[in-house]
């Protein structure tokens, strides 16, 4: 999830820093847009709550891609999770609206008390 | 999508680098690992190189026959990038044409989104061009927009992706 990549990529930047004074020149292009893209798109900055964020998708049976889509797009209602991961509604899996609902407002309290 | 991957890797280390305590040893193996990483950029089973995570395993050096560097294979993890058919992601518009926009998504800067598969947007033209719908939003420069990845293709010269995206589906679009 991007949240998570976003911690890791800091701390590797950190790292440089710690190692030389221009960390930027140090690092490849890949990396510093990686590092940019993850920085602006995690909804969830705090480390402890990007471990309730993964704890909490962890308990749906989710295949890891969809677990990493609703983590990365955070979505608001069922019908935008199903519309940004379809595959949650197949093959008959103990996912209903209901399961879909809780789990999106137990991530909507994390972001709140972050 | 961010991967995890691990991957087995083979590191060489100079003669010269050698002549030193065996401590220091692993940690220019590390080097020459990250040194490498960097330079890789990506591939196209598993899209660009970011960072290093672990160091599984350092198997043992062979001595290489004519130039007296020591190969060690070595098996470590890694985060990588890579864009899949069918993903809806977050970008970043960078750049504005008459047909379509560019995005930007992670370390891929070619990511085209065609006029034809924005819906109802229509180009404005001006000195900060934009696409405009009937509601209003604004497709421009800087603006985050949602789209569905629809093809990506690997370039081996300039060892980059490229991606069709389109944002034909529910909740694709500009984002606030």
């Amino acid at each position: 999830m991007n949240c998570e990549v976003s911690l890791i990529l800091e701390h590797k930047y950190e790292q440089l820093q710690q190692m030389s004074d221009d960390p930027l020149n140090q690092v490849s292009q890949v990396f510093e847009k990686s590092l940019q893209y993850v920085k602006r798109f995690s909804r969830y900055k705090n480390p402890d709550a990007v471990r309730q964020v993964r704890e909490i998708l962890s308990r749906y049976q989710l295949a890891e891609f969809e677990l990493c889509v609703l983590g990365n797009l955070c979505p608001e209602t069922v019908e935008e999770a199903i519309a940004m991961v379809p595959s949650i509604k197949n093959r008959g899996r103990a996912l209903d609206d209901e399961a879909i609902e809780k789990m999106l407002n137990d991530l909507s309290l994390i972001k709140r008390f972050e | 999508m961010f991967l995890k991957v691990q991957l087995p890797w083979n590191v060489i280390i100079s003669a010269e680098n050698l002549d030193v305590k065996g401590l220091m040893l692993q940690r220019s193996i590390i080097i020459r690992l990250l040194d490498d990483f960097a330079c890789k950029k990506a591939t196209k089973d598993l899209g660009y190189f970011l960072a290093v995570t672990t160091l599984e395993s350092i198997g043992e050096g062979k001595v290489r026959q004519h130039s007296g560097d020591v190969l060690f294979p070595v098996v470590f993890s890694g985060i990588t990038f890579k864009l899949f058919r069918g993903e809806i992601l977050d970008g970043v518009v960078h750049k504005v044409l008459k047909h379509g926009v560019f995005l930007r998504c992670g370390p891929v800067e070619n990511i085209y989104l065609s006029n034809l598969k924005m819906g109802d947007y229509k180009y404005v033209p001006g000195e900060n061009p934009v696409f405009l719908n009937d509601k209003l939003s604004k497709i421009g420069k800087d603006v985050t927009v949602r789209f569905m990845v629809i093809g990506t293709k690997w370039l081996e010269v300039e060892r980059d992706f490229q991606a069709l995206v389109s944002l034909e589906g529910d909740f694709l679009g500009p984002v606030s």
